[in-house]
């Protein structure tokens, strides 16, 4: 419990800080109308992304490494991040506006969601998701997509070149208001799903056959977990591009300090992937400006030290010591 | 061979993997506090016939009975409240620690049953375990944990495929006694597969399977015979009988 309560109280600071920390330091104390106007337009709606983005990957990393029964598997592995990036950036290159702040966004959630749909008609057999399948169908489509999109942006001149590429590694210079109701809504859509089935998923880790023992649908349980994942995946990508590390080590993180009941760990998944993202960010606008730091780059490089610190630390993967 | 009605009636089920049939024409009937023992060779089915029992598999014909309806007429969770299944393989590695999954026991129920999660881990002999992580047990030690998970359900029909696997013999003895007790208390039903054919004294009926079929079926002491071994294994033994009304065996 006291481990929950630096979580949260942790979380609040950085979130906070973020709101206030940028090129320009903001003090709380002396806020004049230029700053409020910086935090309104631009470092609020960044934040909120943010959180968001990280909150979603956090979450569905959770879930995912749940229904996966893989350790190792992170929102991406799916395929979602690369159907998603293929058509954003053909949209970014064909430089098309259609609707306006929003056609990127929007071009990534359709990629993102065709991909889903397109993985789960692979993994279904027999009546339901097969875990190995998914899997594989993922890894499969991801490479294809990811081929394809690196075809396209070898042979590409445009101007969109470098937007497109950091894109692909998270890019959240474009957040903006206008995109948080829809975030905010697929978020919450997906996180409530998750949550509602934490009991089935913490089963579904037991094995098929127990988790129908103790009154479970295993495959019903799994297909509800999969549609949340790829609500939360596709909007997290939709949002700010590829942002890696937060999905595939977060929960992982949050195990070492709470425990693996999923009623636990996708709420403090989400916290604590939001946190991170958020203050990766910040790090990433911060240190070099006025240029900017993809914050897929910066949470990569200051989680990955810290995750092979638990690693050696800590029984990370459940493997016998 | 038909039998009558129990809490549990399985009735001409067949079933089979795509390859040949597995379960061929069964009849199983399990009686209110009673305890049946299922043997039979590698592959003769004894695990198909529990999954089946438990609702996981569903048969291509015939019908199985829970209390008087199709089993398949339950929802999830009031299953869950009358019969429980624990499969043979639990070398999964588990993130959870000992409490958090012994706890997914009372995920069918809204309101705690009598049983507690300490209470179970003390009947399997896991107490001071219960924050240790399940992939730091031995394999022993993690069968105890899905079993008192089991115990925690609290369901009357208890579907068990070699829980006594990898337990060592003063826990296997344990483990009997421990569901006679419940059986006084509450009037459990345990059909178990099992390997070792000793065990099969302790239960009140035997079950011998070969190719999916019941070859022969009644009381062990009447059940386990020389040429009955020979039909279900394949071996020939010869069979001593104890004083105490136990057998055993000379390869």
């Amino acid at each position: 419990m006291r481990n929950i309560t630096l979580i949260v109280i942790v979380s609040v600071a950085v979130i906070l800080a973020s709101v206030l920390i940028g090129p320009k330091i903001i003090s709380p104390f002396s806020i004049d109308d230029i700053s409020k106007q910086v935090i309104v337009a631009i470092r609020l709606p960044r934040v909120i992304v943010a959180l968001l983005m990280g909150c979603a990957l956090g979450a569905s990393g959770a879930v995912l490494q749940g229904i996966l029964r893989n350790p190792l598997a992170d929102p991406y592995i799916l395929g979602i991040s690369s159907g998603a990036a293929l058509v954003a950036v053909m949209g970014i290159l064909l430089g098309s506006t259609a609707l306006g702040l929003l056609t990127v966004p929007v071009f990534a959630f359709v990629g993102a969601i065709v991909t889903g749909l397109l993985v789960g008609a692979m993994g279904y057999k027999k009546g339901g998701l097969l875990p190995e399948r998914l899997l594989l169908a993922g890894v499969g489509l991801g490479f294809l997509f990811s081929a394809v999109l690196m075809m396209i942006l070898s042979v590409s001149t445009d101007e969109g070149l470098r937007r497109a590429v950091l894109w692909v590694y998270g890019d959240l210079s474009m957040a903006d208001w206008s995109l948080i109701p829809y975030g905010l809504f697929f978020i919450i859509v997906g996180l409530t799903i998750s949550l509602l089935r934490a009991k089935g998923l913490n089963a579904l880790m037991l094995g098929d056959d127990i988790a129908y023992s103790l009154g479970f649908s295993p495959d019903s349980e799994r297909a509800l977990l999969f549609v949340s994942v790829g609500l939360m995946t596709a909007s997290a990508v939709s949002l700010g591009g590829i942002v890696g590390f937060v999905g595939l080590l977060v929960p992982h993180i949050v195990r070492f300090i709470a425990g693996s009941d999923g009623r636990v760990l996708i709420p403090l998944s989400a916290l604590m992937g939001g946190t991170l993202l958020c203050f990766a960010d910040t790090v990433g606008r911060t240190v070099m400006a006025p240029m900017e730091l993809p914050s897929g780059i910066i949470t990569a490089i200051i989680g990955a030290p810290y995750f092979l610190y638990l690693l050696r630390k800590k029984d990370v993967l459940g493997e016998r010591k | 061979m038909k039998e009558p009605g129990g809490i549990l009636k399985v009735s001409d089920i067949s079933f089979s993997y795509g390859n040949g049939k597995a379960v061929n024409d069964l009849n199983m009937s399990v009686e209110g506090g009673t305890f049946t023992a299922v043997i039979g060779a590698n592959g003769s089915g004894k695990s198909t016939i529990l999954k089946l029992a438990a609702g996981i598999l569903k048969p291509a014909s015939g019908s199985i009975e829970l209390w008087g309806q199709p089993l398949e007429s339950y929802k999830g969770r009031d299953r869950a409240k009358l019969i429980s299944y624990l499969p043979q393989l639990l070398d999964i590695n588990v993130p959870f620690k000992v409490r958090e999954l012994i706890n997914m026991g009372l995920y069918p129920y809204d309101i705690r049953p009598e049983m507690t999660t300490e209470l179970a881990m003390s009947m399997v002999g896991l107490d001071g375990k219960s924050e240790s992580v399940i992939s730091e047990l031995s394999g022993g030690e993690r069968r105890r944990v899905f079993i008192a998970m089991t115990l925690l359900q609290g369901a009357g029909i208890l579907l068990l495929d070699e829980p006594l696997a990898n337990l060592d013999i003063q826990f296997q003895i344990e483990f009997i006694k421990l569901l006679e007790e419940l059986r006084s208390k509450r009037s459990i039903s345990v059909v178990m597969a099992l390997h070792d054919i000793n065990m099969a004294f302790h239960f009140d009926k035997l079950i011998v399977i070969r190719n999916g079929e019941v070859i022969a079926s009644g009381d062990p002491r009447s059940t386990i015979t020389s040429e009955m071994i020979l039909e279900a294994f394949g071996v020939k033994v010869k069979i001593y009988h104890q004083d105490d009304g136990t057998i055993s065996f000379g390869y």
